[in-house]
Formats: structure tokens, C-alpha cells, sequence
């Protein structure tokens, strides 16, 4: 008995002692909100899938230049981080947290495209990883506010026309992944 | 002497732009420009934006832009052969907010033996200047540069591979390319 209580302990230990980290393996998606976090001292929820699911709203479709598909990201392969009622503010070192989110990611990942207006403090940050045939796509949205950390698997058809208009992208794939089902 | 050093250490970014410019210009004869020294004008810029489209990525996708349709035809023939689009723009609200080091850190790499300007692009009313350069190697064209200057906004564009002013103008306002209006009839050198 006294066995049990003392292992039942230790891996209680052990899971608090992991905390966040221990939770999202280390992997572009947790690296980006780390450096998030790190920069701006604010604190990220991730939104389970099931709590994702009931926040799907009318649009069934995402539309962009290419077309309409009724999901851009693979069925299941999405992350999303957000953080919420915070205070973004980059004390004119925007190009510092630029620079972060590059050291954070450059080891397997490509920068896509940044967008970056310090005033508002409206950021996205887009990179992209091969995964055998199709694309990991990791979205970072930042505005005064709040903050989306999304990943997603998207296969190359779908990419194809999202990089028709990279400006629109981090938009398309965040409220594919945030609207529609996950 | 604490002066010395204090003028010194104000002048030491300006003397790292200019210490970057000259190895580019030596390193940088090939059609792919080294941007990256631009990246802090992001502080000071009220937009900015930075697209990269490596050769793998545009060639990995390059397949998926259909034959039938006549738009996605075209860019799959643009595209064919593109080994990178880079762009990086910059937006200011006031005049001035960038300055002739960061425009010679470009122009240093464009004034190499490569490199040929074959368009100018100059608005008196708005203040825009535009330069459309070709890396050539022999015949073959092996990149091209823009490098668009307005009182409150610097363009960078370098798409580097088999690419003329016709295919340009078919990326502009698509991939990040911003829409420049160049029109072909002006300055052509030969």
C-alpha cells in the first residue's frame, strides 16, 4: 500500500513538474508560443478539439483565390494556441521578436511570409516544413489584444492556391482552423 | 576621448551596414540578393512585409496550378523554372525614415558585373524612382531585381531563375510581388 502512495507520488511529481512544456512537445507549434510568452509575458490556453468543434460558425467553406474548399487543413492535424484579453506591445522592437520567432523556428522550418505594423501591433508570421508529400503551415497572429498560434497539415494543391496570395494566407488558414471543424 | 568613443559607437551600426555592403558586393555577383540588413527598418516602418518563396517550395507546388485552367496556366508558366521570389517592403508615415545606407546596401550588390539596369521608372508628382535590373550570364537571364524608392515607402523585389519583364508584369499583385505599374515603354537600356 505504502508502495503504491509513494509511485502514485512520484508520477504526480513528475507530471507537475513537466507543467506546460511537458504538455506540448517540443515542435515548431509550442516553440512559437514559447517565444510568444518569452517576448510579451503573456500566458497562452490551447482549445482542446472538442471545444473547437463547438465553435463552428456558418461558413462552411473557406474561399480563397484559387477557389473554394470545404477544408484547408487535414482532418485532424490541427493545433491551435491562443491567447486572449492580453497586452501585446513590442516597445518599438518589432523587429526583434521578428528575429526571435526566426531563431525559434529556422532550425527545420521556413519563414513564408511576415507581416509586421508596429502601430497596432498586427503581426503575422507564417512558416512552412515539408512532411513527406504534403506541408506543415504554422500561423502566428498577433494583434493588440490577442494572438493565434495555429498548425496545420495542408497538401499542395491547397498551398499551390494559398500562395497565390501569401497575404491572405495566415488569415485563411487561422479561420479554417479556429471556424471551421477541426 | 570619451567623446571619440561616444561618436564611435553611434556611428557603429551605419559602419555595419556599410562593412555588410562591401562583403555583399563582393559576395553577391549570383542573382539572389542578401535583404536581411533591411530587417530593422521593420521598427521604424508603420507596415512591413517580408514573403519568401524558396525555389523547392515554387517548384514542389508549381505541378498543382492545372492546364485547364487559362489563369493557373499562366502562372504555371511563369513559375517554370523559378528558383525564388523574395520580396520586402517597407511603409513609413513620415518621409525620411529610411536612409541613402540601407538603399546602397542594395544597390552595392546591383552595381556588380552581372547585374544590368534595363528599366527606370521615375514620377516626379510622387516622388517614386524605380529600378528594374537583370542578372545575366551570357544570353541567359539568371534573376531579376526591383528596387522601388517613394518618399515613405522602399520596395525590394528579387526573383531569381529564367524571368523578364513580361513574366513580371504576370506576378504582379500575385506571390507576395507587389503591383509596381511598370510599364514597358520607358527607359530601356540596351
Amino acid at each position: 500500500m505504502k508502495a503504491k502512495i509513494t509511485i502514485t507520488g512520484l508520477v504526480m511529481a513528475l507530471l507537475l513538474s513537466a507543467g506546460p512544456q511537458g504538455v506540448l512537445a517540443r515542435d515548431g507549434f509550442s516553440d512559437a508560443v514559447k517565444t510568444i510568452e518569452q517576448f510579451y509575458h503573456v500566458k497562452h490556453r490551447s482549445i482542446p478539439l472538442l471545444a473547437r468543434a463547438g465553435m463552428k460558425a456558418v461558413r462552411t467553406a473557406a474561399k480563397i483565390r484559387g477557389g473554394e474548399y470545404k477544408r484547408l487543413a487535414e482532418a485532424g492535424s490541427v493545433r491551435v494556441a491562443f491567447f486572449e484579453d492580453q497586452i501585446f506591445n513590442s516597445r518599438g522592437q518589432i523587429a526583434t521578436f521578428k528575429a526571435s520567432m526566426y531563431a525559434a523556428l529556422a532550425v527545420d522550418w521556413s519563414p513564408l511570409v511576415q507581416t509586421l505594423a508596429p502601430g497596432n501591433e498586427e503581426q503575422t508570421y507564417i512558416y512552412i516544413r515539408e512532411a513527406g508529400n504534403k506541408f506543415h503551415v504554422l500561423v502566428v497572429t498577433i494583434d493588440r489584444h490577442e494572438a493565434t498560434v495555429v498548425q496545420a497539415t495542408i497538401a499542395p494543391e491547397i498551398l499551390a492556391q494559398l500562395m497565390k496570395d501569401p497575404s491572405d494566407m495566415g488569415k485563411a488558414v487561422t479561420e479554417d482552423a479556429t471556424i471551421n471543424d477541426p | 576621448m570619451k567623446k571619440l568613443f561616444q561618436n564611435s559607437w553611434r556611428l557603429a551600426p551605419v559602419l555595419l551596414l556599410l562593412l555588410a555592403g562591401s562583403v555583399m558586393t563582393a559576395s553577391a555577383q549570383g542573382p539572389k540578393l542578401q535583404m536581411d540588413q533591411l530587417d530593422l527598418l521593420a521598427n521604424r516602418a508603420s507596415q512591413t512585409v517580408d514573403v519568401k518563396l524558396d525555389g523547392r517550395l515554387l517548384q514542389t507546388t508549381f505541378k498543382f496550378f492545372s492546364g485547364k485552367d487559362r489563369g493557373d496556366a499562366k502562372i504555371k508558366e511563369v513559375l517554370k523554372g523559378l528558383k525564388g521570389i523574395y520580396v520586402k517592403s517597407f511603409e513609413f508615415e513620415k518621409e525620411g525614415e529610411y536612409s541613402q545606407v540601407e538603399v546602397d546596401s542594395i544597390m552595392s550588390q546591383l552595381s556588380g558585373s552581372t547585374w544590368s539596369k534595363v528599366l527606370t521608372v521615375k514620377s516626379k508628382k510622387d516622388g517614386q524612382n524605380i529600378g528594374v535590373y537583370l542578372n545575366m550570364l551570357g544570353d541567359q537571364i539568371n534573376g531579376l531585381a526591383v528596387l522601388s524608392l517613394e518618399p515613405k515607402e522602399l520596395t525590394v523585389v528579387n526573383i531569381v531563375g529564367p524571368i523578364d519583364l513580361e513574366k513580371l508584369s504576370e506576378l504582379e499583385g500575385q506571390f507576395g510581388v507587389p503591383d509596381l505599374g511598370i510599364e514597358q515603354e520607358k527607359t530601356k537600356k540596351p
